[in-house]
C-alpha cells in the first residue's frame, strides 16, 4: 500500500494517461483473467446466490459433515447446512462489505485530504499528523481493538476498517491537491471570485478522483482480506453467517473435512486475487518506473 | 548534513508521533465498554471501598479522561503499566515472555520474504516479460491475495496432519522443555546450551508459520524490487556503464542493484515492523505464544491495560523501524548527505 | 603408542566398562516419565478456595486430599480420606472426624486439626467461587491435634457427599500463613495467598504443583512427601490446547498421551487407530439455557408461557445426534439419585410452542440476543450448539442474534446475574440430588443468575423446597425432588437440553485411565505400560 502511495503521488498528468488505460489494460491477459472472475462473482453477489439450491441457513444435522457429493456439492458443514449454498450467498457479505469500507474510506479520506492540502498551514498539520497515528498501527491490530470496543457485528467491522483505510486516501489527495492548487485555472478561478467551496468542489477535488478510484482498486482486495481476517478471528457478523473468513475459522477444528473451510477460502483468495490482477494492470500504467 | 544533525532531527519527529499514539490508544481502550475496576480487581476486593479507593486513584479513575491519561502517561514514566486482568501479571512481564516468540517468528518470516522476494524481483526485472517474469509476478500477486489463514490451514492440514514433513502449531513440541531463557529465542537459547533436539523441534515448528508469513511478504517485496529495479535500468548512469560495454551481470551487480535498494530497505523494514508487532492471524492459527495473540486475547477479555500495553510497543516498534530506515536512508542515498 | 601391560589394559577397559555404565544409568535417570495431557484449560485459581471450574477441579486432585472421598471410579460411597473416621450426631448437626496419622504436607509440617479448621474458614471467609458450598456450617473446631468437629447450621443429609469437592482441599496453615494467607472473618479483602497457591501447592496429594502459566501449561510433579505408594509418572504435564483439532494431532503424533477435549466426531475417526484407545460414558454436564426472570433483562423470556414455549421449540433429539449423550429430564443430572431421565422428559412439539408464543403475547416471535461463551468444554462446541439453537427457535418465529463473548467476560455477565438469555453448562457441585437445589428459588443458579428469587416463587414451591433440604428419609427425599422436577419441567427460567457423553481418546498404552464425575480424571491413576 505505501509503494502504490508513492508512486502515485508523484505520477503527474493524469488524464494524459487514462486516455489509453482502457486499450492497454484489455491487452493484459491477467487485466482480463481478473476482470472475468470479478465480473462472475459480482454477478453471484447480485442475482447468481438465487441458484443456490438450499436455504445457506438451513440445518439438518442428520446429513452433518458430509464430503462433496451429488446433492451436496460441496459437502455439508458441521450443522449440515449446504457448503455450496453458503458460499454462493457469502458472496452477498463479504463483497459488498469490502466495497462499502474502500467506497466510504476513500470518500471520508478524499475529504480529509483535499481539506487539509487546501486549507495548509495548521490544518494541515493536525491533520496529516492524525493520520499518521492511525497508519502507526498494523491494520488488524487497530481494526480488532475497535471491534473489540464496539462489539462485534458486521457494520462495527466495516466502521473499523473505515476507520483504518482513510489515512492513506487522505495522504495521497493531500499531495495532489498541493500541487493542483497553483495550477493557473485555480488562480483564476480566484482571482474571478470564486468561493473556496467552489473552487475545492468544482475545480480541484474532480481532478482528484481519478487517482483515488486507482488506489481504490489496487485496495479494494486488502480491504477484503482484512474484514475476512476479521470474521475469521470472530469480530464480524453473527456465527451462523455464512461469511467466507467466519466459514474458515471452523476449518481450524475440521482439518480433515477440507470441503468446509477449502472452499471459502478459495472464494476469498480468487476475487482478490481478480481485483489485484485487475489493480496491478493499472499499476503498470500509472507507475512511472515500470513505464515501457 | 553531518549525520549528528540528520539523527537528531529524526529523533525530533518520533516523539510527537509516540506522543500522539499512546493518546489514541488510551482512547480506544477507553471506549471498551467494560468497567476498569469490575474487570480489575478480584471480586472479593469489590465490598471493600478502601481497596476500590486506592484502586480508582492509582489509575486517575476518580478524575475526568484527559486527567487519566496523564496519569497513565506519569505511570508509565515510572515504568509501571499496569497489571493485566487476564494473566494478573504486570504487563512488562507479558511482553517480555510474549515477544521474544514474536521477533523469532518475524525474523524468520522476514528472512525467507526477503530471500524470495528479491530473488524472484531480481529474476523477473533482468528477464523482464519473459515467461520468468509472468511467473513471478503472478505468484506475487499470489503470495498478497491468498488469505493467511487459508494458507496456514492447507499446510497443517498437508504438511503436518497428512504428511508429518514439519512440526504443527506451538513453538516447541510438547515434550520438550523450552530452553534456559537467555535471549528468549528457543532457537538461540537451545544452542546456546548445547540443546540439538530442541533446536531442530524449535526449526521445524518455525517452517510453516514463517512460510505463510514469508509467502505474503516476498509478493510485497518482489514486486517492489522488480519495478525499483526497471527504473534504475532505465537510467542515464546504467546505460553509460552499458555503454561502456560493461558486462550486465556487472552492470547490474555494480550498478544497478545498489540504487534499486533504496525503496526496497524501505518496505522491508515496514514489513518487519508489521510482523513484529504481531501477526495475529498466524500466531492464532499457529497457536503462536507472541504479542499478536496476546493482543487478540486482551481486546476481546477487554484487558484494558494490556491493550495499552501492546499499543504502547507496537508504537515503539513502529516508530523504532522507521527511524532505522530513515538512518539507512541517509547511508544509501548520497542526495540527503549532500543536501 | 607404547604398549600397556595386560594388567593395566585390563584396569582401563573396567573402568572404561564402569564409566559406561554409570552413563547409560544416569540416561536412564534423565528419561523421566512423563504423561502430557491436552487440555482446553479453564482454569480461574488454583486456590482451592477461590477455584471452581474443571480444570482447576483434576489440579487439586492430584495436589490435594479431602476429609472423605470417593470411591475411583464414581460417587456411589463415601470413603474415609484424610479422616480415618466420623461420626454424625444423632440431630444431624455435628459431624466429628478423626483424622489419620502421622500424614505429612509437601512441605514437611505435619496434617493437624488446626489445618482441617483453617482450611474450611479460609473457604468460608475469602468468599471465591466456590465459598457457597460452605454455606451450611456454623462451626468448626479442633477438639484435639487429630479430631475435628464440624458443626452444621441446619441437618443436612447431603453433608458428606459434598466434602470430596476440591474445595474442601486440605491445606498447610502454617505455610499459607507464612505466605499470606489467613482465615480471618475478612479474609475476603486481608487474604493474599492467592497468587501463592496459584505457583505451587500446599496439599497432601501425591503431586505437587511446580508452575502454572495461565493458559500455556500447568506442571505437577511427584510430593516427595507422599505417604502411599509413589504414582507411576514423575512428572505430569497439562498443555492448554483450545482447539480440539489440535488435540487430535497432537494425539496422533504421540505428543499428547491423553486428549481430554475431542468433539465426539473426532473420537469416531479415530477409531480403529490401534495406537489410540478410546473411553465413552455418561457425563454429568447438562448443557442448558437461561431465561431471565428479570423482565428488564430477560425481556419476553422472562414470561412463563414463552419460556415454556422454547422448551417445546428445542430440537433435543438433533443434540444427540452431534454430541452423543443423553436429554436430561430437568436440571438435574442423569446419572444422580433420583433424576428424570431421557423418557421423562419434555418432547419437542412446535405446535405447542407457536400456540403457547400466541398465548403469551408473541404470536410472531420476538428478537432476542443469546449470551454464551464461545468455548469448547470436553469436545462440545458451544458456538455450534448456539447456532442450532438459533435454528432451532427460528421456527417458531423467534429472532436470536447471537453473541458469543470470550469465556472470563461472559462468565462474570452470567455471575453477577446480568444475562437476560444466556446459554451455558453446569457440572454438579455436588454428587447429590441436593445439586437440583441451585436451579431453584434460593439456589445459585435460579436466585443469582436468573433472578428466579423465593420472594417471587409460590409458597407451595419454596415450602417443598424447604423440606426437601432437610428430608433424611431417602424414599421421602427422592419423591421430593420429584415433584421439585416435574414442577421444573413446566415452569421456571431453565431449558435444559443435552447431556453428552464423555469421549476421552488416549494412547494405547496408558493403563488405569477412569472418568470421574467429582474431578474428571485422577492422574495418579494413570501408568504407561512399556
Amino acid at each position: 500500500m505505501t509503494s502504490s502511495t508513492i508512486s502515485l503521488t508523484r505520477a503527474s498528468g493524469w488524464r494524459d494517461r487514462l486516455g489509453d488505460t482502457r486499450r492497454t489494460l484489455l491487452r493484459n491477459p491477467l487485466v482480463l483473467i481478473g476482470l472475468v472472475v470479478a465480473g462472475i462473482w459480482l454477478v453471484i453477489g447480485l442475482v447468481g446466490y438465487r441458484i443456490a439450491p438450499n436455504d445457506p441457513l438451513q440445518q439438518d444435522v442428520r446429513a452433518r459433515l458430509q464430503p462433496p457429493s451429488e446433492s451436496f456439492r460441496f459437502g455439508t458443514d458441521e450443522l449440515g447446512r449446504d457448503v455450496f449454498s453458503r458460499v454462493l450467498h457469502g458472496a452477498r457479505i463479504t463483497i459488498p462489505a469490502g466495497i462499502a469500507v474502500i467506497i466510504i474510506g476513500s470518500t471520508l479520506g478524499t475529504l480529509i485530504g483535499a481539506l487539509a492540502g487546501y486549507l495548509g498551514g495548521l490544518w494541515d498539520e493536525i491533520l496529516m499528523r492524525l493520520s499518521e497515528l492511525f497508519m502507526a498501527f498494523p491494520t488488524i491490530i487497530l481494526a480488532m481493538a475497535i471491534t473489540a470496543a464496539l462489539g462485534p457485528d458486521i457494520r462495527n467491522a466495516i466502521l473499523a476498517l473505515v476507520i483504518v483505510w482513510w489515512p492513506s486516501y487522505a495522504r495521497l489527495i493531500r499531495g495532489l491537491v498541493l500541487e493542483i492548487k497553483t495550477k493557473e485555472y485555480v488562480e483564476g478561478a480566484r482571482m474571478v471570485g470564486a468561493t473556496d467551496a467552489y473552487i475545492l468542489f468544482r475545480t480541484v477535488l474532480p481532478n482528484c478522483v481519478s487517482p483515488a478510484i486507482v488506489l481504490a482498486t489496487l485496495d479494494i482486495g486488502n480491504a477484503i482480506l482484512t474484514f475476512a481476517g476479521l470474521s475469521f478471528l470472530g469480530l464480524g457478523p453473527d456465527p451462523s453467517s455464512p461469511e467466507w473468513g467466519r466459514m474458515v475459522s471452523i476449518g481450524i477444528d475440521f482439518f480433515d473435512q477440507w470441503w468446509m473451510w477449502l472452499y471459502p477460502g478459495l472464494s476469498i483468495a480468487s476475487l482478490v486475487l481478480a481485483f489485484n490482477f485487475i489493480g496491478d494492470g493499472l499499476r503498470d500504467i500509472f507507475d512511472p518506473r515500470t513505464k515501457k | 548534513m553531518p549525520f549528528y544533525l540528520y539523527f537528531l532531527r529524526r529523533l525530533l519527529f518520533v516523539i510527537p508521533t509516540l506522543l500522539g499514539i499512546t493518546l489514541v490508544a488510551f482512547i480506544i481502550a477507553r471506549a471498551v465498554p467494560a468497567d476498569p475496576i469490575n474487570a480489575n480487581l478480584p471480586q472479593s476486593a469489590l465490598n471493600d471501598e478502601r481497596i476500590i479507593a486506592a484502586f480508582r486513584q492509582k489509575w486517575g479513575l476518580d478524575k475526568p479522561p484527559h486527567e487519566q491519561y496523564l496519569t497513565y502517561m506519569a505511570n508509565l514514566l515510572q515504568g509501571d503499566m499496569g497489571v493485566s486482568i487476564k494473566t494478573r501479571k504486570p504487563i512488562l512481564d507479558d511482553i517480555r515472555q510474549f515477544l521474544p516468540a514474536t521477533i523469532e517468528l518475524a525474523t524468520f518470516g522476514i528472512v525467507l520474504g526477503v530471500l524470495m522476494g528479491v530473488g524472484f524481483g531480481v529474476v523477473s526485472a533482468v528477464w523482464r516479460n519473459s515467461l520468468v517474469d509472468y511467473f513471478v509476478r503472478v505468484f506475487a500477486l499470489v503470495g498478497v491475495s491468498f488469505p493467511v489463514f487459508l494458507l496456514a490451514l492447507l499446510g497443517l492440514s498437508v504438511l503436518y496432519a497428512q504428511l508429518g514433513l514439519v512440526a504443527g502449531p506451538g513453538r516447541l513440541s510438547i515434550t520438550l522443555r523450552p530452553p534456559p531463557t537467555v535471549t528468549g529465542l528457543f532457537t538461540i537459547d537451545s544452542l546456546l546450551a548445547g540443546q540439538w533436539r530442541t533446536f531442530s523441534d524449535a526449526i521445524s515448528h518455525l517452517i510453516l508459520p514463517s512460510l505463510v508469513l514469508g509467502s505474503y511478504v516476498s509478493g510485497v517485496i518482489a514486486r517492489i524490487t522488480r519495478s525499483s529495479l526497471l527504473e534504475v535500468m532505465g537510467m542515464d548512469y546504467v546505460r553509460t556503464a552499458r555503454a561502456k560495454g560493461l558486462r550486465e551481470r556487472v552492470v547490474i551487480r555494480k550498478h544497478a542493484l545498489a540504487n534499486a535498494l533504496i525503496p526496497v530497505v524501505t518496505v522491508i523494514g515496514l514489513s518487519y515492523g508489521s510482523l513484529l508487532s504481531g501477526a495475529v492471524l498466524t500466531e492464532s492459527i499457529f497457536a503462536w505464544p507472541g504479542i499478536g495473540r496476546y493482543m487478540f486475547r486482551a481486546s476481546t477479555s477487554q484487558d484494558f491495560p494490556a491493550i495499552m500495553g501492546v499499543s504502547l510497543l507496537i508504537a515503539a516498534i513502529y516508530v523504532g523501524v522507521n527511524f532505522v530506515v530513515d538512518l539507512l536512508y541517509y547511508f544509501l542515498d548520497p542526495r540527503i548527505r549532500l543536501a | 603408542m607404547k604398549r600397556l601391560h595386560v594388567g593395566k589394559r585390563a584396569a582401563l577397559l573396567l573402568a572404561l566398562l564402569v564409566i559406561a555404565l554409570l552413563a547409560s544409568g544416569l540416561a536412564v535417570a534423565q528419561e523421566e516419565k512423563v504423561l502430557v495431557i491436552g487440555h482446553a484449560e479453564s482454569t480461574d485459581s488454583l486456590d482451592p478456595a477461590r477455584g471452581y471450574t474443571q480444570t482447576t477441579g483434576f489440579i487439586l486432585r492430584a495436589t490435594y486430599e479431602t476429609l472423605v472421598d470417593f470411591p475411583d471410579t464414581d460417587a456411589s460411597a463415601i470413603e474415609p480420606g484424610l479422616a480415618s473416621s466420623w461420626e454424625v450426631s444423632d440431630d444431624g448437626l455435628v459431624y466429628t472426624f478423626k483424622l489419620q496419622e502421622g500424614v505429612v504436607f509437601a512441605s514437611g509440617n505435619p496434617l493437624t486439626a488446626a489445618d482441617v479448621v483453617f482450611s474450611i474458614n479460609r473457604l468460608k471467609n475469602v468468599k471465591g467461587s466456590p465459598s457457597f458450598l460452605a454455606n451450611s456450617i456454623a462451626k468448626v473446631e479442633a477438639l484435639d491435634d487429630l479430631t475435628v468437629a464440624i458443626t452444621l447450621a441446619e441437618a443436612d443429609p447431603s453433608f458428606l457427599s459434598s466434602l470430596p469437592n476440591n474445595a474442601f482441599s486440605i491445606t498447610d496453615s502454617k505455610l499459607i500463613q507464612e505466605n499470606g494467607g489467613t482465615d480471618a472473618a475478612d479474609a475476603d479483602t486481608t487474604d493474599t495467598a492467592e497468587n501463592f497457591l496459584n505457583s505451587t501447592s500446599a496439599g497432601t496429594g501425591p503431586y505437587v504443583l511446580e508452575s502454572w502459566e495461565r493458559q500455556v501449561q500447568t506442571t505437577l510433579v511427584r510430593n516427595p512427601n507422599w505417604r502411599g505408594e509413589p504414582p507411576y509418572f514423575d512428572r505430569v504435564i497439562v498443555t492448554n490446547i483450545p482447539e480440539p483439532a489440535t488435540q487430535k494431532v497432537a494425539l496422533e503424533a504421540g505428543d499428547i498421551d491423553l486428549a481430554l477435549d475431542l468433539t465426539a466426531d473426532q473420537i469416531k475417526s479415530l477409531e480403529g487407530n490401534p495406537a489410540i484407545s478410546i473411553y465413552r460414558g455418561p457425563s454429568n454436564i447438562v448443557h442448558f439455557l437461561l431465561m431471565n426472570q428479570n423482565p428488564e433483562l430477560g425481556g419476553p423470556v422472562s414470561n412463563p408461557k414463552v419460556q415454556l414455549a422454547i422448551r417445546y421449540a428445542l430440537d433435543y433429539e438433533g443434540y444427540q445426534e452431534l454430541w452423543g449423550g443423553v436429554q436430561p429430564g430437568t436440571n438435574l443430572a442423569v446419572g444422580l439419585a433420583g433424576a428424570l431421565g431421557p423418557d421423562q422428559a419434555l418432547k419437542r412439539d412446535l405446535d405447542k410452542a407457536k400456540a403457547l408464543l400466541a398465548e403469551a403475547g408473541y404470536p410472531d416471535g420476538f428478537e432476542i440476543t443469546l449470551n454464551y461463551p464461545d468455548f469448547s468444554f470436553q469436545g462440545v462446541n458451544m458456538n455450534t450448539n448456539a447456532q442450532k439453537i438459533q435454528a432451532d427457535l427460528a421456527e417458531v418465529g423467534i429472532k436470536v442474534t447471537l453473541n458469543p463473548g470470550e469465556l472470563q467476560v461472559s462468565l462474570q455477565d452470567y455471575r453477577s446475574g446480568k444475562q437476560g438469555f444466556g446459554y451455558w453448562f453446569w457440572g454438579p457441585d455436588k454428587l447429590d440430588p441436593v445439586d437440583f437445589l441451585a436451579f431453584l428459588p434460593g439456589g445459585k443458579v435460579a436466585t443469582e443468575r436468573a433472578n428466579w428469587t423465593p420472594e417471587i416463587a409460590p409458597a407451595e414451591l419454596n415450602e417443598l423446597i424447604a423440606r426437601a433440604r432437610t428430608e433424611s428419609d431417602q424414599d421421602k427425599r427422592l419423591e421430593l425432588y420429584r415433584q421439585l422436577q416435574e414442577y421444573a419441567q413446566q415452569n421456571g427460567p431453565f431449558a435444559p437440553f443435552n447431556q453428552p457423553d464423555i469421549q476421552t481418546a488416549f494412547r494405547a498404552n496408558i493403563q488405569g485411565y477412569v472418568w470421574h464425575p467429582q474431578w474428571l480424571i485422577d492422574v495418579a491413576l494413570l501408568s504407561r505400560s512399556e
